[in-house]
């Protein structure tokens, strides 16, 4: 039976209850279970009592008890009273209490030591005594969803205040056992806001998790590890690469980061299917020599960003600053982009996904050539006449006539070729990814295939990229971690002219640029299996075929890159880490081409033409570049926190960078037969060979450490001495420290009255320190060295030698030191973020070749010198708005940035040109003018420049009566390679299902002199493949508003002054996505977690005054492979 | 903190210390690539392996050759300062050069215009100084191991520096006649700061040391060449009498646009004495001759190129040995390597047209060239060849005297067959290494087979002008590509020096009798017949007869801007400052181009003498200009 003992004062109601309780229930069972009830919600009461029982002390004036004795002792001498079963307490057990003026607890804890008995205290006096029951400890469990109801795989459920959690499966189920202590449950996932829930007694709690409204909260990879981005000092900007951006039709990761971060300014010049020479720079113009960021794959640098597969990106970190980028520093003056691959951490399951997409690709713009022969036989007879006699003229009236006549009808023998449409198509981009992920306690893992499609805009112009990774981690002990990270690709490449249609290097004479290329020539015959050349009287037989070309004269390069890694790392004691990273990375690129002869042929006289495309003795040519480059990096990491207020990390690493590169090639003419390609399929009658290689070694110790106090003051300093091959010993070293401190204002009491109600989060940052470059230092170009000059005596080589180098024994590291201010803010509880930042960038002593007197730049390379300072100064504005209505959730992002760059100092000679002090690099200068002359009259009223009406009339500017280069004027906001000013702004819309999301992106501040070969009003007057242009804007006494100056004028008509000066300022609507994904509902009878259909349109229109051919280009006078705009759909399947 | 906290942590700092040093040590002991930072190049020999043994000096020598053979072997370019040669353009086909001595950078950028060229030159300037600092370090540094070479090795060693010395005499000749007074060093440069001030030193002394290191060089050489390419006493004396003409002729003529230089009668005749006493030397003894004794070979048929006269060997791979028993005649020269030699010349590039190996016709003998070629038999000018225009092309075919018809140039100096092609004349065409038989050139067409039946008609590449295409310098078969040529440039051939020797004696002492028979030599190479007393009466005839040898014999060399400007001969040929212009044309009378209209004398100046580059001027205040380009 069950008997209440010591049951004596009862003096609230509630406790009578409980004894009434414990009477009338008799099941064991059940008295166990609502025992279990019982001691919960003891538990929560449990706060009060203990305060009460530590100020008790209990006096005992004997040294041995009987556990009843005890406990009556107490009952005597204080408010105390116990519950208790009298077969579940041995009272008459003696016990020894060798102290006195204990407090209760320390007694009882004594007492029931070993006893297998605890003890509760219930209200502020009553204590129940009563077994432990281990094995039946209380359990909550529940599931987890987002607000769209999918199932939060990976969610953290930790008990609030322990370290005790738990991570929900795959169906966002979770099940945590409790202790009597335990109060509330708190919900942590990446990308949601941290959510508290209250136990309340309940065993089964359903949580909804919401998206993080604020960035503030997110986690940034930073170099060696991750910072929140609450505690960043530095100016970083971090990119999450979700589905949306995953999904676009871009080619590369670079171009994907146009118009999203500030400061980072993407350019694409060319839409030619694998090189679109997408360029970033990272806060204007660092340097005159490499300008370009270093990027960095996880941990590695020197992995070409755009080989990299966007599917496998979790996420990209811009770091500006020079606090930030220093522990990469030794080639990050110019900013550093750090990619972070997906891996399986924390996800708990294994999860597929796979994703398909495909595009097609249009041109933004194009040059509109005259599919018109007779017509642009005329229009060079117009240039013609200007200045030669009708007698004399090229092409005759009766050639086009002729043309005029039978091209009506004969179009092999008198075609008017459309070459545009010959040698162009649409394009198309397929996209196939298909990737695992999956973690265990002891490891995850992540792995991938791609592949990538393209067919360029131009025919043959083919790329396929291939890639795959697969990243490792595993846990060998509680302290020892280690992973391998492995990723190829292969890319297939093939192209006619590296840079589409032209080739840009200014000593090809070669003839190929499609400004050559007339309408009067027949691309093939299918027939006779012949291909065109000229045929008109007159005109230049070296005029081209395009068409041939592309069709016989292709280059075939296939590139393999592997880059592997493995790391383990070691925490010996707390806080102490020590990690040692390999890296390897190599690659082998083959290139071969071998050409199938052919000959120009003229359909009208049935004759082969003079113009040899690929020659008869056509031989086979083989280039193969090899490398690798090897990275070791040991570091020692160790974090403390010093009180409770203190955090300090201290870190060291050291490390070494190699590289090595090989070139061979090899060449013979002859090739056996044209479906050969192997250099041994060539007589050896003629045939020539190649080869070289070279190293670089970089060693640098990096010293860091990071202190935050009390959440509120942040600060961070970074050293580091970089060791470079490329400088002689004595100029090896630099040194470059750099500093942060933050401070988040928003923490401090006393200006919380203040804040409070609009300012979620505020943080000041400032950072300052430097950087070093040595990226325009060739690799032996400091060594002494003679170079080969070899002569030729008795009809054989013999050997030379020359001296040709001067060497400047000081040179050393360029120094780019930054100052970055910045301010982060979070309003309304974050929904709206903003970040504002300012930066004054100095770099000194930048290497450039010397200027030495012309007695001696005959014979030998100017040494290079630490030669000028440039500064860069800016502002970086990003605003976020995010928030949800019910369903619809919704994000606004604009961003910003202007830069001006100033070249401050030049200790060469400066002549007249775009480079000056005190002036940007590449300034625009050039000629003014006052427009067209219409009539002689203008002409009279100007300063005599050898003008007639038709022709630009320039302005003398300095007033001495004549115009020659002093006339020039220099525009000192405007730059001609970059734009000042970036803006960027995407929104993204979320209900239910549906997602959209767009991103416009513009620049302003850059102008350019348009001057082009496919604009020229000076046009050649044989082989010019005209345009519509030309025929229509040039100015004549018929033609008396045309717009461009007249044909064949003077010089000054297509020199660089203000008529051909342009605003290159635009703003593009890069990408617009529809997505829609289906309902759980469907999806679970089909057994899938999700399924995502997208429709997406990249480059849809573009606003700009800018006439030629796209804003963004970097091209030459040459360049004419537009952009493209493209159009796909797409779905992603998660299982 | 209690001490047992304390304790606690003293222990576990020791152990952070430990493990630190720990993980220290295995990092930077395992790591350590071997001289991480000292790496060295592969293709290029470090200098201080350099200059060991005597088998360097020669080495160093040839970088020297190959350094300063780039700044002659395009000197046909420049006969577009005279009258004769048209040069269409050489900036294209020297734009692979832009940064690449070898392939024509020293040519690149400059005008070739009978006027006008004075500003052009600045790229030459720079190269040509980049030749001196070439030949000083061979100089210096031979000296240096003169010191303590061996008395065996010491004449070897002398000899090398004495060709050095030539070479950098040839340079600085070629810079004093173009820019006058120029900047003068002899040392190895070692920085900026060692000549970045250098003044212009006067002509005279520069014209002497350059006499000391032919002297020097004339002293120290063998008597005959030892390897086919390699220079012997006979270059040292051509070159030094060379030299002294040329002072001769400024003494004598005077060169009022270098205002730091007045001339002197006396020494201009001391000068060209001591220049005839040079020549005669380098005439008399070395038994040196002319190319196949000078015999003029064989015509062949009209129209037929199977057989040409020996005149155009002389410009062909096979006349390139100078060695003794061989051609003789090349006095000096630079050499070239043929396919996959990287040192082939691009003659035939330059000379040939499309129709061979696609080449580019960048120069043209011009149409006034036809005229000067004179009749084997009567020994003097033929009657002015008669133009056409486009529509009386067809009977003019026939007509006498009209520069359309063949037989118009019947009976012509040989020289004319091997130098140039006019209507109907026949050259060997190739493509892509292989011939493609013969190819006929007929002006205002190309590709045409119904012309000469079986035949396609010669491709001038559209680039038309005077109705002439050279033959002298295109090879007559195929197996090289236009830019792989073989041929040894020649920079002094015994027929110059004939010519030179005659025109100094006659400055002296009128036409002497071994001056008329070494000219008659020259014209028998053209199966000309000797010079009629008339031609040699006193000096101004003789000297035109001379003139007149020089213009067909050393045409396409780079000699006759040379010889108009040191004979102040420019207001003679074309017309006086201020004059209406000498229009040149093609074969069909229409105008290619006028020259001289309305010139100021400044523009004659500017022909006169060059101009000193300006950029080196903002760089260098002591650095004057020469006066018409102030």
């Amino acid at each position: 039976m069950v008997k209440l003992n010591n049951y004596k004062v009862m003096k609230k109601k509630v406790l009578l209850h409980w004894s009434e309780y414990y009477c009338s229930h008799f099941k064991k069972s059940l008295i166990i279970m609502k025992l279990t009830v019982a001691f919960l919600l003891l538990g929560i009461l449990t706060a009060n009592a203990f305060v009460y029982s530590q100020d008790l002390k209990i006096n005992f004036s004997q040294k041995s008890f009987t556990v009843g004795e005890a406990l009556a002792t107490i009952e005597k001498n204080s408010d105390y009273r116990f519950l208790y079963r009298n077969d579940q307490i041995d009272l008459n057990r003696t016990i020894k209490i060798d102290a006195s003026d204990k407090t209760i607890d320390a007694v009882l804890t004594s007492m029931l030591k070993n006893t297998g008995i605890n003890y509760k205290t219930v209200q502020n006096n009553l204590i129940i005594l009563s077994p432990i029951v281990e094995q039946q400890k209380p359990t909550v469990s529940g599931k987890v969803t987002d607000n769209t109801g999918l199932p939060l795989v990976g969610v953290t459920i930790s008990i609030t205040g322990t370290n005790r959690a738990v991570i929900s499966d795959v169906k966002g189920n979770f099940s945590i056992t409790l202790n009597a202590n335990d109060k509330s449950l708190s919900f942590s996932f990446i990308g949601m806001k941290k959510q508290e829930v209250v136990i309340g007694g309940r065993t089964l709690i359903n949580v909804t998790m919401e998206a993080e409204t604020s960035t503030l909260e997110e986690v940034v990879v930073v170099g060696y590890g991750s910072q929140k981005k609450v505690n960043l000092t530095g100016a970083v900007s971090a990119v999450k690469v979700d589905d949306k951006l995953a999904s676009r039709s871009i080619t590369n990761v670079s171009s994907g980061m146009s118009g999203l971060i500030p400061g980072l300014a993407v350019a694409q010049s060319s839409g030619m299917a694998g090189n679109d020479q997408a360029t970033m720079i990272i806060r204007g113009l660092g340097t005159i020599n490499s300008a370009s960021p270093l990027v960095v794959v996880d941990g590695m640098p020197d992995v070409d960003i755009n080989r990299i597969n966007m599917n496998d990106v979790e996420s990209i970190s811009v770091l500006k600053d020079a606090a930030s980028s220093a522990v990469y520093g030794s080639r990050a003056a110019n900013g550093v982009i750090l990619i972070t691959t997906k891996s399986g951490k924390g996800l708990g399951k294994t999860t597929l996904n796979f994703s398909s997409s495909f595009a097609t690709e249009v041109p933004t713009n194009a040059y509109d050539f005259m599919n018109n022969y007779p017509r642009a036989l005329t229009l060079e007879q117009r240039a013609n006449v200007v200045n030669t006699l009708p007698s004399l003229l090229t092409y005759k009236n009766g050639t086009i006539d002729q043309w005029l006549a039978l091209g009506m009808i004969n179009p092999l023998q008198y075609p008017n070729t459309d070459w545009w449409k010959i040698i162009m198509r649409n394009g198309a981009v397929q996209n196939y990814n298909l990737s695992a992920t999956g973690s265990s306690d002891k490891s995850n893992f992540f792995i991938s295939v791609g592949i990538m499609n393209q067919t360029g805009l131009q025919i043959n112009n083919d790329y396929s990229r291939y890639n795959a990774r697969f990243n490792y981690d595993y846990k060998v002990r509680n302290n020892i971690n280690v992973g391998v990270k492995f990723s190829g690709n292969w890319t297939k490449y093939t192209y006619f002219y590296s840079n589409g249609f032209t080739d840009p290097a200014s000593t090809n004479t070669a003839g190929y640029d499609m400004r050559y290329a007339i309408a009067g020539i027949t691309p093939y015959d299918p027939t006779s299996g012949l291909f065109g050349g000229v045929m008109a009287y007159g005109e230049d037989a070296q005029a081209y075929n395009p068409y041939t070309n592309y069709i016989n004269n292709l280059t075939h390069q296939n590139r393999q890159e592997a880059n592997t890694s493995m790391y383990g790392d070691w925490t010996p004691i707390k806080g102490l880490t020590a990690r040692f990273e390999y890296a390897l990375n190599y690659y082998n690129q083959f290139q071969w081409s071998g050409p199938t002869p052919n000959t120009a042929y003229n359909f009208q006289t049935n004759t082969y033409g003079s113009r040899v495309y690929v020659g008869a003795n056509a031989g086979i040519s083989n280039a193969t570049n090899t490398g690798y480059k090897t990275q070791m990096d040991g570091s020692l990491n160790y974090h403390t926190l010093i009180g409770q207020h203190h955090d300090l990390n201290f870190m060291f690493v050291y490390s070494e960078e190699y590289w090595y590169d090989r070139y061979e090639m090899a060449q013979r003419n002859d090739r056996l037969y044209p479906s050969l390609d192997e250099i041994d399929a060539a007589l050896t009658t003629i045939q020539s060979t190649g080869g070289n290689s070279s190293t670089e070694g970089l060693r640098s110790y990096i010293g860091r450490i990071n202190y935050t106090a009390y959440d509120k003051y942040l600060f961070e300093a970074n050293c580091r001495y970089d060791g470079s091959s490329k400088f002689l010993p004595g100029s090896q070293y630099g040194f470059f420290p750099s500093a942060a401190l933050g401070w988040r204002f928003t923490q401090e009491d006393f200006l919380k009255p203040f804040t409070q109600g609009w300012l979620s989060s505020g943080k000041f940052r400032v950072s300052y320190g430097s950087l070093g470059n040595n990226s325009g230092v060739g690799r032996y170009e400091q060594q002494p060295t003679l170079g080969a000059s070899a002569y030729e005596l008795g009809g054989t080589i013999v050997n030379g030698f020359v001296s040709q180098k001067m060497t400047n024994q000081n040179l050393t590291w360029e120094t780019t030191t930054v100052l970055n201010v910045g301010m982060d803010l979070g309003f309304l509880k974050n929904r709206l973020v903003t970040e504002i930042d300012y930066y004054d960038r100095l770099t000194t002593g930048m290497n450039q070749p010397s200027s030495m007197s012309n007695l001696l730049t005959g014979a030998y390379n100017a040494p290079r010198i630490n030669i000028g300072n440039l500064r860069n100064r800016g502002i970086e504005i990003n605003v976020t708005w995010k928030d949800r209505v019910g369903d619809f959730n919704y994000s606004f992002n604009v961003n910003g940035s202007y830069n001006k760059t100033n070249l401050e100092k030049w200790s060469g000679y400066l002549g007249r040109g775009t480079t000056f002090i005190n002036m940007p690099y590449h300034f625009i200068y050039g000629y003014k003018d006052i427009g067209i002359a219409k009539t002689w009259a203008d002409v009279y009223k100007a300063t005599p420049q050898g003008a007639q009406p038709g022709d630009l009339l320039l302005v003398d500017v300095n007033g001495d009566g004549k115009i020659d280069g002093n006339d020039q004027v220099a525009y000192p906001n405007a730059q001609s390679d970059r734009p000042t000013t970036n803006f960027g702004m995407n929104a993204n819309f979320s209900f239910k299902g549906f997602d959209l999301s767009f991103l416009l992106q513009g620049s302003a501040g850059r102008k350019q002199y348009w001057t082009t070969n496919y604009n020229t009003t000076n046009i050649p007057l044989t082989r010019y493949a005209s345009s519509w242009a030309q025929w229509n804007n040039t100015w004549s006494v018929s033609n008396p508003d045309g717009i461009w100056p007249r044909l064949a004028g003077s010089g000054n008509n297509v020199t660089n002054t203000s008529f051909w000066l342009q605003d290159m300022s635009y703003l593009r609507f890069k990408n617009i996505q529809v997505g829609y994904n289906l309902p759980k509902k469907i999806l679970r009878r089909l057994g899938v977690d999700n399924v995502r259909f997208y429709a997406t349109a990249e480059n849809l229109f573009t606003i700009t005054k800018y006439q030629g051919l796209d804003p963004e280009s970097q091209g030459d006078i040459n360049a004419m492979y537009p952009v493209n705009k493209s159009y796909s759909i797409g779905i992603n399947i998660g299982l | 903190m209690d001490s047992k906290q304390a304790e606690i942590m003293k222990k576990r700092s020791y152990k952070i210390l430990v493990y630190s040093a720990l993980a220290g040590l295995a990092l930077l002991t395992s790591s350590c690539t071997k001289d991480l930072l000292n790496q060295t190049p592969k293709v290029d020999l470090p200098s201080s392996a350099f200059w060991n043994t005597e088998a360097d000096a020669t080495t160093a020598l040839m970088g020297a050759y190959s350094a300063v053979r780039p700044l002659f072997d395009r000197d046909y370019y420049m006969d577009g300062h005279g009258e004769y040669f048209r040069t269409r353009n050489a900036s294209s086909s020297t734009l692979s050069g832009l940064s690449n001595l070898r392939l024509g950078a020293a040519y690149n950028n400059a005008s070739y215009n009978p006027s006008g060229y004075g500003s052009g030159f600045d790229n030459m300037y720079m190269y040509l100084y980049g030749g001196v600092n070439r030949t000083n370090y061979v100089i210096e540094n031979v000296n240096k191991m003169l010191l303590t070479a061996k008395p065996a090795s010491i004449p070897n060693l002398q000899a090398i520096i004495g060709e050095a010395k030539l070479l950098r005499g040839m340079v600085y000749f070629k810079l004093i006649s173009m820019w006058g007074d120029v900047p003068y060093f002899s040392k190895i440069a070692y920085s900026d700061a060692d000549v970045a001030t250098l003044s212009r030193m006067p002509i005279a002394q520069i014209k002497d040391s350059i006499m000391a290191d032919f002297t020097y060089a004339f002293d120290k050489l063998p008597a005959t060449v030892t390897t086919a390419g390699r220079a012997a006493k006979p270059a040292a004396l051509a070159f030094r009498g060379k030299l002294q003409l040329y002072w001769a002729c400024w003494n004598t003529f005077g060169w009022p646009e270098l205002s730091t230089f007045k001339p002197d009668a006396a020494v201009g005749l001391a000068a060209y004495t001591a220049a005839a006493a040079d020549f005669k030397a380098v005439i008399s003894n070395y038994g040196l001759t002319l190319f196949r004794n000078g015999d003029p070979g064989s015509w062949g048929t009209m129209g037929d190129a199977s057989v040409l006269p020996n005149y155009f060997y002389l410009f062909m791979p096979v006349a390139n040995n100078n060695t003794v028993g061989n051609n003789t005649e090349l006095i000096m020269g630079f050499t070239h390597g043929g396919t996959s030699t990287n040192q082939g010349e691009e003659l035939m590039r330059d000379f040939g047209g499309r129709s061979q190996e696609s080449s580019q016709c960048w120069v043209f003998p011009r149409y006034e060239l036809a005229n000067r070629y004179q009749s084997t038999i009567t020994g003097d000018f033929c009657p002015t060849l008669l133009t056409t225009t486009s529509a009386n092309v067809a009977k003019d075919r026939t007509k006498l005297n009209s520069a359309v018809n063949p037989a118009s140039y019947a009976n012509r100096d040989y020289r004319m067959k091997a130098t140039m092609l006019w209507d109907y004349e026949q050259i060997a065409g190739m493509k892509s290494l292989a011939s493609t038989g013969m190819c006929p050139y007929v002006y205002k067409t190309y590709g045409s087979t119904t012309l000469v039946p079986g035949l396609t008609t010669y491709d001038d590449g559209g680039a038309g002008e005077p109705g002439y295409i050279f033959r002298k310098f295109v090879r007559n078969y195929a197996g090289q590509g236009r830019s792989d040529g073989d041929f040894t440039w020649p920079v002094m051939r015994l027929a110059d020096v004939y010519l030179m020797y005659a025109e100094a004696t006659n400055a002296v002492n009128g036409p002497q009798a071994d001056a008329i028979a070494l000219v008659n030599q020259v014209r028998h190479r053209g199966n000309l017949p000797s010079l009629a007393a008339t031609k040699t009466v006193d000096k101004p005839t003789f000297f035109s007869a001379i003139e007149q040898e020089r213009i067909v014999e050393l045409i396409g060399e780079g000699q006759r801007g040379f010889d108009l400007r040191r004979w102040r001969a420019i207001e003679r040929v074309w017309c006086p400052p201020y004059g209406t212009g000498v229009w040149r044309i093609d074969t069909y009378g229409a105008n290619l181009n006028q020259y001289f209209l309305n010139a100021s004398e400044l523009a004659y100046q500017q022909c006169y003498i060059f101009r000193i580059p300006p950029g080196e001027r903002n760089r260098n205040p002591n650095l004057t200009q020469n006066t018409p380009w102030l």
